[in-house]
């Protein structure tokens, strides 16, 4: 059986035995935590494509992941699109943005690579906080074009609590549970198949790969493309999960939480930013009350895993 | 007696293995020169020596104590100068501060003075060039920089890797006059050269590598005078 | 024309500010390959030992000064032994280090925040008054940054073109083995380096809260300041840096004064964006040629 097969039943596996999981444990807390799981997970399988496949080192994801939800909040308020359109609509926006920023971006090496993501994201943030004019005037107040720094909130829902009254939350995990098992699926397929090949021998002889005619530009802007329409989706559904939408989605310690996710569970590998991203979750609730101590131990943990064990833990079995 | 002792020398990059067992021996105050054939490890035997690269196995000994665990910088402190192929000048520095930078440590800078008058009297075309930019010289100039730097370092051992590659004949010719007079000068020099005929001619002694290991040596006359040698190992 | 002065002043004011940290930065790129993503961690803690020593131990302006840098380089020493060391010889190097210091910044930056709290202070390093040029009243804290900061410019050029130290600085940037081979300890120079580029951290962090107050994040946004003039100047151009920082921040205080201060950074980003696509290496860099 071929790694790739492999990989892909023990996604559906998982799915499977995650599908069961509301069936047993009842409780909203953990449903909707392991539903935010989920969206984390699309966000790093997606990410960890870009920066441990593809060889980007990009900064800009959380900021596409912001354009994703805002993009479904905006549809959704200023169009009253329904959510279940305006998700698949926001995403495809993101993909734009992303080929956008990847044209900018990506004929440049490593290090200005991440400089300038970082920026282009920190300039979306400026331009959505420091919004300050009223585009629009409801009852709660002024609204700036892109929310200021309230944000969005009020823009509809999936239709789950006409559906499932106040289990509606089970809906969501659901939802969110085929997108990560989607999100997943491409990765393995992506790392497991031809475009992988491509990047593995890009980065072990890029002048033997260039000579055949692997040009790196093209199939980076591939990537960078596709794994934004994910990370876009993933974004459009936390708007949908949450119904609300801020610039707290821009904050460095979430990019930070998400990175060490990549980081722990080991780039470029197939399940590794999925475990990290268990772990870390794991390890995050039971830091939750220590305040600034929590962000102590996730710098920490980035920078001793980066140091100790640059493969993650995905690499302690290959040693 | 000996001033370079090389034991069962193993090296290589990542996974990739070089230098396979290699043993090697220069005795003090003789020209030795080492020609193989492109990729064989000549280049990566000097790295090792100079402690650019680790050695993985086996032992360098210089003037009788052990060298393969020291810094590159400890290296050049105990007498060992490498002038690297490809020159690897500083390319934004003069001329004159590229050479000042080889008598870098104190024990050569108290006698910088002179040697810059040394160096300059063997390639007289630096003190022309002294306030030019490093990335702006020609090829023959740059190699020129690069052994002047090597010989204000001034050492009890000099390596010279491949220091006519890349130049015109005329300049070669050049070249080759500063390495005959640092051979007649009585240092110990270890070069690596592609044009073994013509190194012969100066060596005291060839070193023929082979994968990794030397193959062959004795004396340049020996290999002069035996042509089936030269056909076993360099291809003719 | 008192616009004109006005906007000048303050310009070259943060464009000096700039410089200062920008040049630390450079200099650790073209040492050691590596983007210090703790710099805006480093520039917090200075503001908070000066604001410290003065406020709370009572000491004068220059010895608290002084301590911030020395606290500032004492950490960039740190930074090098406990995190850019152990992983020198990664072919991943680049990548590492600068994840390294995302986390390593975050600690800092906690750490200033668990110590000091979430509420804005202000530096009690603050000068009163100001002088009229040209009927324009310049604040003396304004020409005061601008002495220390070309003082420190003037001292690092010094530093690196006329002393020895300066002269392994640079030619461990410009060729690692070949420095290696004249008999430069490298490792040494790392160290030396990051020192640096940490004091000078501090100091920077030291104007800035002068100005604008101290918070635990503020280093943030000087940090990304000093990176895109980094990458303007084209990365590890250390001249180039300086110049950069000063024309940027010349520009910065024009965008304020035309479209108001929020958008300044925007704008300024946007511009920078729009320079790199013309211009992939900066404005003053070299293609580098692909390693292969
Ligand atoms: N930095 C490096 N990384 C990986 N492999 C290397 C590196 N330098 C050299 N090699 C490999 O080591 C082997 C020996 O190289 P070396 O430079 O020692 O050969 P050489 O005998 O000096 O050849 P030449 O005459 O071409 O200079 C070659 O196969 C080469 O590809
Ligand atoms: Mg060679």
């Amino acid at each position: 059986m071929s790694a790739g097969r492999r990989d892909i039943l023990l996604a559906l596996g998982f799915a499977a035995l995650l599908a069961m999981v509301p069936l047993v444990f009842g409780t909203r807390y953990i449903i909707s935590q392991i539903t935010l799981f989920f969206i984390w997970g699309i966000v790093v399988t997606q990410w960890n494509l870009v920066l441990g496949v593809a060889g980007i080192f990009s900064l800009a994801q959380m900021a596409l992941f912001a354009i994703g939800a805002y993009a479904t909040a905006m549809l959704a308020y200023y169009g009253a699109f329904p959510l279940l359109a305006a998700m698949p609509l926001a995403a495809l926006v993101t993909v734009a943005a992303s080929l956008l920023i990847g044209f900018a971006c990506l004929r440049l090496k490593g290090a200005y690579v991440a400089l300038l993501t970082l920026a282009v994201a920190q300039v979306i943030y400026l331009i959505v906080v420091n919004d300050t004019a009223c585009f629009t005037n409801p009852p709660s107040g002024c609204l700036p074009l892109f929310g200021g720094v309230r944000g969005f909130s009020r823009f509809g829902d999936l239709g789950f609590r006409d559906l499932l009254g106040s289990k509606f939350y089970i809906g969501h995990y659901y939802v969110g549970l085929g997108l990560l098992l989607a999100a997943q699926i491409f990765c393995i397929i992506l790392i497991r198949g031809p475009l992988g090949l491509a990047f593995r021998a890009l980065r072990d002889n890029p002048g033997y790969a260039m000579s055949r005619g692997v040009g790196r530009l093209r199939y980076q802007l591939w990537v960078f493309g596709l794994s934004a329409f994910f990370t876009g989706l993933a974004g459009a559904f936390y708007a949908a999960n949450f119904g609300v939408v801020g610039p707290i989605v821009f904050s460095v310690s979430m990019l930070l939480f998400l990175l060490a996710m990549i980081v722990v569970g080991g780039m470029g590998t197939v399940w590794g930013p999925l475990l990290g991203a268990a772990l870390l979750m794991a390890a995050d609730e039971g830091l939750r009350e220590f305040g600034t101590l929590r962000e102590i131990g996730l710098g920490l943990v980035l920078a001793i895993f980066v140091i100790l064990l640059p493969r993650g833990l995905s690499g302690l079995r290959r040693r | 007696m000996s001033l370079l002792e090389i034991e069962g020398l193993e090296a290589g990059y990542g996974a990739q293995a070089v230098l396979h067992g290699l043993n090697l021996t220069i005795g003090e105050g003789s020209f030795a020169a080492l020609v193989g054939p492109n990729g064989h490890g000549k280049s990566t035997t000097l790295r090792a020596i100079s402690g650019l690269l680790r050695a993985r196995a086996g032992s360098i000994r210089f003037a009788g104590a052990r060298i393969d665990r020291l810094r590159p910088d400890q290296i050049v402190a105990e007498g060992i100068i490498h002038v690297p192929q490809g020159d690897m000048l500083f390319p934004e520095l003069t001329v004159i501060e590229n050479l000042r930078l080889g008598a870098y440590l104190p024990k050569a800078a108290a006698e910088a003075r002179t040697r810059l008058d040394e160096v300059f009297s063997l390639l007289p075309k630096l003190r022309e060039r002294q306030d030019q930019v490093a990335s702006t010289l020609s090829g023959g100039e740059r190699r020129m920089v690069g052994i002047g730097r090597g010989l204000m370092a001034g050492g009890r051992l000099l390596m010279l890797d491949e220091p006519s590659l890349g130049l015109a004949p005329i300049v070669i010719d050049q070249i080759y006059e500063v390495v005959r007079h640092l051979a007649v000068s009585g240092r110990t020099i270890l070069v690596v050269e592609e044009n073994a005929m013509r190194i012969a001619e100066l060596a005291d002694r060839m070193h023929l590598m082979d994968n990794g290991r030397i193959a062959w040596d004795g004396l340049g006359s020996e290999f002069l005078s035996r042509p089936e040698i030269r056909a076993a190992y360099l291809g003719g | 024309m008192e616009i004109f002065i006005q906007v000048i002043a303050s310009g070259l004011t943060l464009g000096a500010m700039y410089a200062v940290s920008t040049i630390g930065l450079a200099l650790v790129y073209s040492a050691l390959n590596m983007l210090n993503m703790s710099q805006g961690a480093l520039l917090a803690f200075g503001g908070y030992v000066c604001f410290y020593a003065m406020e709370t131990l009572g000491l004068p302006a220059p010895v608290a000064m002084l301590a911030a840098m020395v606290v500032g380089g004492g950490l960039g020493l740190a930074i090098y032994l406990l995190v850019a060391r152990p992983m020198l010889g990664s072919p991943m190097f680049e990548t590492q280090i600068f994840i390294a210091t995302i986390g390593i910044g975050s600690v800092l930056q906690s750490v200033v925040l668990q110590l000091f709290g979430p509420q804005p202070k202000a530096q009690p390093l603050n000068v009163p008054g100001g002088v009229s040029l040209g009927g324009v009243v310049v604040p003396w804290q304004s020409l005061l940054i601008l002495t220390i900061a070309l003082a420190m410019l003037a001292g690092v050029a010094w530093l690196l073109g006329r002393t020895r130290a300066g002269l392994a600085i640079r030619a461990t940037a410009q060729n690692r083995d070949a420095a290696q081979l004249m008999g430069i300890r490298i490792g040494q120079v790392y160290a030396q380096v990051l020192m640096l580029s940490g004091a000078l951290a501090a100091l920077s962090g030291i104007m800035v809260s002068s100005l604008s107050g101290l918070l635990p994040t503020m280093g943030a946004d000087p940090m990304l300041k000093a990176f895109v003039i980094c990458v303007v100047a084209g990365l590890g151009n250390v001249p180039g840096a300086a110049i950069a920082a000063l024309l940027l921040g010349l520009l910065e205080a024009i965008i304020q004064y035309l479209f108001g201060v929020q958008y300044a950074f925007a704008i300024l980003l946007g511009l920078v964006i729009g320079v790199l696509i013309w211009r992939p290496y900066g404005l003053f860099g070299k293609r580098q040629v692909v390693r292969l």
